[in-house]
């Protein structure tokens, strides 16, 4: 052997061992994969064991979109691998760095090409480019790479067309894991291509693919003719290595846990614009909405999950926040809907007037503050004009796991439900709210929300009268504040921060002044402390901080009514303290 | 109803219960205490079973024992469409014959070595595991050919039969016995249809599978 295999494209799989919904089963240098086709035809080709308790995910289910591991139910997204949902934590998002280990996955000649850190491109077969290449049946062989190959190189078959004659074979070409051979007779000549899959030290694959695919009414003889020959040829190749020592199996190096998720990682402070996207395609979804697939300029995007949203930094300089709409396993791309608000302070304008397909955006990675429980049993998503962004990706998540939603879509007209083509193919659980007036509006919540029983959750998302009339016809229905899950555009009250308090850092140890006109989030910046944040208004929950002591003076619209008298968390963007000191866990 | 002497780990009772289940007939399962309590070696089961083994049925007074037997009586007298048990159809019947005695061998091999790796039971492992693997190549490579030709079960009907009852749970069980699946992936896809088959039931370390 030469080249180092590690380096090396081998295939891991035919074209017919990844058919959609399932999960081939691969072994590649020693080291198991899991292999499962998309929906969208990605192929992934991953480390076979789920991050959590090491269980293969060969025998997890491909649900088209997602892999789910059998053993806790963990659902790991199509292309980045990255954990989308925990059921043994219904209410939390899972962090964005609990992710499989993914291999690169190219098909060619009808095989999935794939290896540990493959230099370059798969191999290219000048005989292979020609015309059709037709793929036969693998064999396993219990015999290392480099027996199997020398027993390749004396391999006889006949050429399509003569199966019956005895042929005249010449080798084409050998190399360390592949052997070409063309084979003549009574006119005819077909060549053949042999890629050997090293499995392990004494185990392999033959991937065997004919240049030229023989007529229908011919393919099943041709490959019955080829999987004879290669069965004979097993048992000789077999019959040797068992003659032989049999070498020791190879110890794959699996993946260790990374460092940063060994470590507590540093807080990233500010608003951060990890990404660059390339504006891919723009359209009008509905009456003033913007449509914007955001697609990565190289490698994959960050995992999110339903109900996340992304930092948009836009040209102008300002920064805004929206939900990907995207359904589960759509991870080529971001999807946002953009309505243009008429007394719009520069960012949806910016986003409907200047941004233009083939632009490049700064974008934050995905943050979700407004996970999706999958443990209801009735789930009510309420949208309110735009405000169905977050809640589409849900309806669309649940509709995939098949779990039972209703999604209500409050709009003025059906002209104005962004994204009507996927809410039409979310079917009869879907109602359209068409054209209600403020009071008929808040009758049909009444009637929606009437009757709560245990084990329900409702989501709601729209312009904030509609979130306050929801969380108070729910009250008053008997929905406890856990179970209604809301988020607001924007905060739209009045921010008193005339009063001056201490905070305290406990973990820090540093004591600081908060004057007026001043938020707690710049007062912990300006003195080094790193802290995340997004919309800086009150309504996200990025910059969430756990209060030890102290009484908050909560002026956001994040927290529900439950969290602000409970008063351990505060957030620092716009709230302050009613108690002279403020001790908080930083 | 239908009395199954049943055990909840015993891949041969779980056939009658897939078969049942499928052909949407009510039983009743009579659990034996198979392990640790070898009630089924004991005197009172025999009177039942003088073979001493499970499963058997009784069927209001009938008594059937063999589990592929069983199979044959519930698919010929509740499976009204006779293609679970194809009778009127000469070369099928053939076929499922010969495949049911074929999952006689899968049992004696790849069920055999997963009940040395869980019950103890005293028989050679390796062998069982070697045979397994001897079968699952045959069955592998004519499931492969199958697929080719668009048919998805083990016999050659557009339906499945009691021969893929028979051969799934050896099948979807081998990897409890040391007897890795990842060499089949013909044989793996062919566990996914089966598990997606209308009234497909589960046991312990059987998964249901995505939908199709």
């Amino acid at each position: 052997m030469t080249a180092d295999p590690f380096t090396m494209w081998h295939p891991v799989a035919s074209e017919h061992d990844v058919p959609y919904r399932h999960v081939h089963h691969a072994q590649l240098l020693g080291l198991e994969l899991a292999v499962w086709r998309a929906d969208d035809d990605f192929v992934n080709v991953w480390e076979n064991r789920c991050l959590h308790r090491g269980v293969r995910l060969s025998i997890g289910s491909n649900d088209g979109t997602e892999l789910r591991c059998q053993y806790h139910g963990w659902r790991y997204a199509n292309r980045s691998a990255g954990c989308t949902y925990i059921p043994a934590h219904p209410a939390d998002a899972p962090a964005r760095t609990i992710c499989n280990r993914t291999f690169p996955s190219v098909e060619r000649y009808g095989l999935v090409w794939s290896g540990e850190e493959p230099v370059g491109d798969p191999p290219t077969i000048d005989a292979l480019e020609a015309g059709a290449p037709f793929g036969l049946r693998n064999l396993p062989v219990n015999a290392s790479v480099e027996l199997t190959v020398r027993h390749l190189e004396a391999h006889r078959f006949s050429p399509n067309g003569q199966l019956d004659e005895e042929p005249e074979m010449s080798v084409d070409r050998v190399e360390d894991y592949s052997v070409a051979l063309t084979a003549r007779a009574g006119g005819s000549q077909s060549t053949a291509v042999f890629f050997v899959q090293p499995v392990d030290s004494a185990r392999c694959m033959v991937r065997g693919v004919l240049s030229e695919t023989p007529p229908a009414g011919e393919q099943l003889a041709v490959w019955r003719h080829h999987a004879t020959g290669l069965n004979q040829l097993r048992v000789a190749i077999e019959a040797e290595a068992a003659s032989q020592p049999a070498p020791e199996p190879m110890v794959p190096v699996l993946q260790q846990v990374p460092v940063h998720l060994a470590e507590i990682p540093d807080a990233p402070s500010g608003r951060q614009a990890a990404l660059r996207v390339l504006v891919h395609r723009k359209w009008e979804t509905a009456d003033g909405v913007a449509a914007f697939e955001l697609a990565p300029l190289e490698g994959v995007l960050p995992t999110f999950q339903p109900g996340a949203h992304i930092d948009v930094h836009l040209p102008n300089g300002l920064v805004r926040q929206y939900s990907i709409t995207n359904g589960p396993g759509e991870t080529s791309y971001y999807r946002l809907g953009v309505k243009l608000e008429p007394e719009s302070t520069g960012g949806s304008s910016c986003l409907h007037e200047t941004v233009r397909e083939g632009d490049v955006l700064a974008i934050s990675e995905p943050r979700n503050n407004f996970p999706l429980r999958r443990d209801s049993n009735r789930t009510i998503l309420l949208a309110g004009g735009i405000g169905i962004t977050p809640l589409l990706a849900m309806a669309q998540s649940l509709d995939r796991m098949r779990l039972g939603f209703e999604l209500h879509c409050f709009a003025q007209s059906a002209e104005h439900i962004a994204f009507a083509d996927v809410v039409e193919g979310l079917g009869p659980s879907v109602v359209r709210h068409l054209g209600l007036s403020p009071s008929e509006t808040v009758s049909e919540i009444q009637r929606l929300v009437a009757g709560y029983e245990n084990y329900s959750n409702l989501y709601v998302c729209g312009p904030g009268p509609m979130l306050e009339a929801v969380r108070r016809e729910a009250a008053a229905a008997g929905w406890p504040d856990e179970a209604v899950h809301f988020e607001y555009f924007k905060n739209t009250t009045e921010i008193d921060d005339s009063s001056t308090f201490e905070v305290a850092l406990a973990r820090s140890a540093l004591t600081v002044t908060v004057p007026p006109g001043a938020t707690i989030l710049e007062v912990l910046r300006e003195h080094g402390v790193a802290m995340p944040s997004s919309c800086e208004q009150g309504a996200c929950g990025t910059c969430v901080a756990t209060v030890l002591d102290g009484e908050p003076h909560h002026q956001d619209v994040y927290l529900n009514d439950s969290e602000h008298r409970a008063g351990d968390r505060i957030m620092t963007c716009v709230s302050r303290s009613v108690s002279d000191r403020l001790v908080l866990d930083l | 109803m239908i009395k199954l002497y049943d055990y909840v780990l015993s891949v041969n009772c779980y056939k009658q219960r897939l078969m049942m289940s499928i052909l949407d007939v009510p039983y009743e399962s009579v659990p034996v205490d198979f392990f640790p309590g070898w009630e089924h070696k004991g005197a009172e089961f025999r009177k039942i079973n003088p073979l001493g083994h499970i499963p058997v049925i009784d069927d209001d007074g009938y008594i059937l024992w063999d589990a592929h037997a069983i199979l044959v009586y519930l698919a010929s007298r509740y499976d009204p469409s006779g293609r679970w048990y194809p009778a009127g159809d000469p070369e099928l019947l053939g076929e499922t014959a010969s495949w049911m005695l074929f999952a006689e061998g899968t049992t004696n091999t790849a069920s055999a070595a997963r009940l040395c790796v869980n019950l103890d039971y005293d028989f050679d492992l390796e062998a069982c595991q070697a045979g397994a693997h001897r079968l699952f190549r045959v069955l592998d490579e004519h499931l492969w050919f199958h697929e080719r030709r668009g048919l998805d079960w083990v016999c050659s009907g557009d339906h499945p039969t009691i021969a893929d009852i028979a051969l799934f749970p050896d099948v979807i069980l081998s990897e409890e016995g040391g007897i890795s699946r990842m060499d089949y992936p013909a044989l793996r896809r062919w566990t996914d249809r089966v598990r997606r088959i209308d009234g497909f039931e589960v046991m312990p370390g059987i998964f249901p599978a995505s939908p199709g």
